[in-house]
């Protein structure tokens, strides 16, 4: 019942047909059009926090994918996000593999991970789903600061190398090249996301999202799409995470802790929920308003990036890119009513 | 009417989006000029020289170093300025700072950030361990110079030493080799000790277990708490409950400070003795000298020690209006040592000063008899076994620590080189 109460409060489509359904060449331009913005990036914002940016939005789309398109609110996506850190660190410092090895192993990390995870939370909806994810998410993060031999406890996982075969020197050198060594990683999360939601399996998750009867009725093993969007969304975390350590060169127990699980919801709600490109822009704000308070020297970031999600929350019930697409789409569709009548 | 409502709400979406939009484009536009890939400098990089200092400015740490090391670092600036004239090296010297909040993470991003960004040339204190050891990392990858004042960790000239990286006024071995050895002479034969749980703590009580075994002690058990911490009652009650001697806390700053005043209240002050691991004259000052009266420590230098150090705490206390911690005239100490260096080299090229400071016997305000060993970067010099005075020997304010006697440089620390430490 609760699982219903999260998507109907968060979730509502616009009431006509979205507008790249009506001219599909816009979405095209779209996309170029964020390419353009992501890969121009590094030129106009320190590189490291460009690539901060990057992995957050990512992680926010994973968030976004159980959220927005399955109606589940997981609040320990951090566990996922953290594994990975540490996963990749290991395996960086351990095996010496270059760092996208380190990152898609920590992933598949990740994955495991969600899979009894999700078993057991699936089972739940509304705040218990998010009570259990939360739970997961402490345990691992004590066994973090306890399994002190491995993960170093309080001081963290540092010096993660960052090897990258003939290029290592390159990127450890200048943060500039490595994100764009490290963006194709976040790329294929994003479209791996993307193809998620545009398939026959996405339009299911949004069934079970508005009516898990009826979808169950339908004939659809509900339990099971969840437990499987759970897995995917946990590995787009998984990738985000390991992007995020290598480039820190740092896994630290602020990965793990439920504070990060709060930010990522945070920052989706923020971009819109359901929207899939609202995280990157969410992410971008949120990331760029901590880096600029921090450098001002500022220390209550958390009054500031709170009191805008109040605003956003009330005001901007889609977030923000929601609230832009359908005030873009009802700008449009009463331009050409209005053209149909003149 | 279908019609009416819907261009109106579109009415009332549209300056909303706008808003949002500008919003998000007025930060991104903010953020402008700060990326591109980074080019290289000349004589003095950038023509200026960045001293960058990253320490706590909000949390446990604050007091002890925090923003006051700005106006010691301030001084060397002027110092040195007034030194040299037209013939410094460095003309344009800039400090800027930030705030770790003892976080690795963060000190790890915030390093990163000052060498790429702010341009630093070099970073200096850094308290907390395990931010050090973090900082200690950046240092080494961007080969610029990170002078460590603040945390006690004797990774930092052992597995994590490097070119870059020195480290200025004390460490775990001499603490533990002042204040352990001699409480053990003194009949406290039986220590519990409790740690906070991070790099320094875990550091600390392996020199003190060490330092207290071989002065003819045991440990009976050793306590770790989380860190920070605010509530210390169950960990004493622990710590008490093996009927020691001596119980050693080897917290630090607002943490040591909770502590003692849980162990007072616990009525435990003058049964059981307290030996404090690390305490700066900060501490002493916020609890009063009742709480610690009789306490020895060993302490790196103390603004009451001789006339010298009083002159320099008179000018800090000026600026400040308080006295100066030893972090804060190592902080004065290591600006202006390494901006003498510069000097020396003509260069702000992290290489050559790095030559110009190892080996070097050198002697200022803080240093005495101090000599940069040029094997792992420790800083050699005298330190000061002291005790806390009682109320009625106090004279005037923060005159709070008698010195007992001077514990020579060769002696304060580890005189071997560790074996993990590959330059």
């Amino acid at each position: 019942m609760s699982s219903q109460l999260v998507s109907k409060v968060d979730v509502d489509l616009p009431d006509a047909p979205s507008i790249t359904a009506q001219r599909p060449y816009l979405r095209w331009v779209g996309m170029a059009v964020g390419l353009l913005v992501v890969l121009a990036l590094p030129f106009f914002i320190y590189p490291p926090v460009a690539m901060d940016i990057a992995a957050w939005a990512l992680f926010a789309i994973s968030v976004d994918l159980l959220l927005g398109y399955t109606g589940l609110l997981s609040f320990g996506h951090a566990a996922f996000w953290g594994t990975s850190a540490y996963t990749t660190g290991l395996i960086a410092i351990h095996a010496g593999l270059p760092f996208p090895v380190a990152v898609l192993g920590g992933a598949v990390c990740a994955m495991i991970l969600a899979v009894p995870t999700g078993y057991l939370a699936v089972r739940r909806t509304g705040i218990y789903f998010a009570m259990v994810t939360l739970a997961f998410a402490q345990m691992v993060y004590f066994i973090a600061n306890q399994w002190r031999s491995v993960t170093g406890g309080e001081n963290g996982l540092q010096g993660v190398p960052k090897n990258l075969g003939p290029l290592t020197d390159l990127i450890n050198q200048d943060p500039f090249y490595f994100y764009y060594a490290a963006l194709p990683l976040i790329l294929i999360g994003v479209v791996i996301a993307w193809r998620t939601v545009n398939s026959p399996f996405g339009r299911v998750l949004v069934a079970i999202r508005d009516n898990p009867a009826r979808a169950r009725a339908l004939g659809y093993d509900v339990e099971r799409y969840k437990i499987m969007v759970f897995v995917i969304s946990a590995g787009l975390a998984g990738l985000a995470g390991g992007v995020f350590s290598a480039s820190h060169g740092f896994a630290s127990l602020q990965e793990l802790i439920w504070t990060t699980s709060g930010k990522v919801v945070l920052i989706t709600v923020l971009g819109g929920i359901g929207t899939l490109w609202g995280g990157p822009v969410g992410a971008a704000l949120v990331v760029l308003l901590e880096d600029r308070l921090a450098s001002s020297g500022f220390n209550g970031i958390g009054i500031i990036t709170g009191a805008i999600f109040v605003i956003i929350v009330l005001a901007f019930r889609h977030g923000i890119w929601g609230t832009a697409r359908n005030g873009i789409g009802s700008w449009l569709r009463s331009r050409r009513r209005a053209r149909e009548d003149a | 009417m279908q019609r009416t409502r819907n261009s109106m709400s579109s009415f009332a979406r549209r300056p909303l989006a706008l808003a949002a939009t500008a919003v998000t484009g007025s930060l991104v536009l903010a953020a402008c000029g700060a990326g591109g890939p980074s080019s290289g400098g000349g004589k003095i990089s950038d023509d200026k020289v960045v001293l960058g200092l990253l320490n706590d400015q909000s949390g446990v740490y604050k007091d002890l170093s925090g923003p006051n090391s700005k106006v010691a670092i301030e001084m060397a600036v002027a110092d040195y300025k007034a030194k040299y004239g037209d013939k410094a090296v460095a003309k344009n010297i800039e400090i800027v700072q930030a705030d770790h909040q003892n976080k690795p993470d963060i000190a790890n991003t915030k390093a990163q950030e000052m060498y790429d960004r702010q341009k630093a040339d070099i970073i200096l204190d850094v308290p907390t361990s395990s931010a050090a050891l973090a900082v200690a990392t950046q240092a080494k990858a961007k080969k610029k110079l990170f002078i460590d004042i603040g945390a006690g960790t004797t990774a930092l000239t052992g597995k994590s030493c490097n070119k870059y990286t020195f480290h200025w006024a004390y460490d775990t071995y001499m603490l533990a080799q002042g204040t352990g050895a001699t409480a053990v002479q003194n009949g406290g034969k039986n220590w519990s000790i409790v740690y906070p749980d991070y790099a320094f703590g875990q550091d600390m009580t392996k020199s003190f277990t060490n330092a207290v075994t071989k002065a003819g002690g045991t440990v009976q058990q050793s306590i770790a708490t989380p860190f920070p911490n605010d509530n210390f009652s169950t960990f004493i009650t622990k710590a008490e409950s093996s009927k020691p001697n001596v119980i050693g806390i080897m917290a630090a700053g607002g943490d040591l400070i909770n502590f003692v005043k849980q162990f007072n209240q616990a009525g435990l002050q003058g049964k059981t003795q307290l030996a404090v691991g690390l305490m700066f004259i900060t501490d002493i000052h916020s609890l009063g000298v009742d709480q610690f009266q009789g306490t020895q420590f060993t302490d790196a230098w103390y603004w009451n020690f001789d006339d010298q150090n009083r002159a320099w705490a008179d000018k800090f206390k000026a600026k400040t209006q308080t006295r100066p911690s030893f972090a804060h005239a190592g902080n004065y100490s290591a600006a202006l040592q390494y901006l003498e260096a510069v000097q020396r080299a003509g260069t702000d090229n992290s290489d050559a000063v790095v030559k110009e400071l190892e080996g070097k016997k050198l002697n200022d305000v803080f240093l005495r008899n101090g000599e940069v060993r040029a094997a792992d970067h420790r800083v050699l010099h005298d330190a000061y076994l002291v005790k806390v005075k009682s109320k009625d020997q106090v004279k005037e304010e923060w005159d709070y620590e008698e010195v007992v006697s001077t514990i020579p440089a060769a002696e304060a620390f580890n005189p071997t080189v560790s074996t993990d430490c590959t330059m």
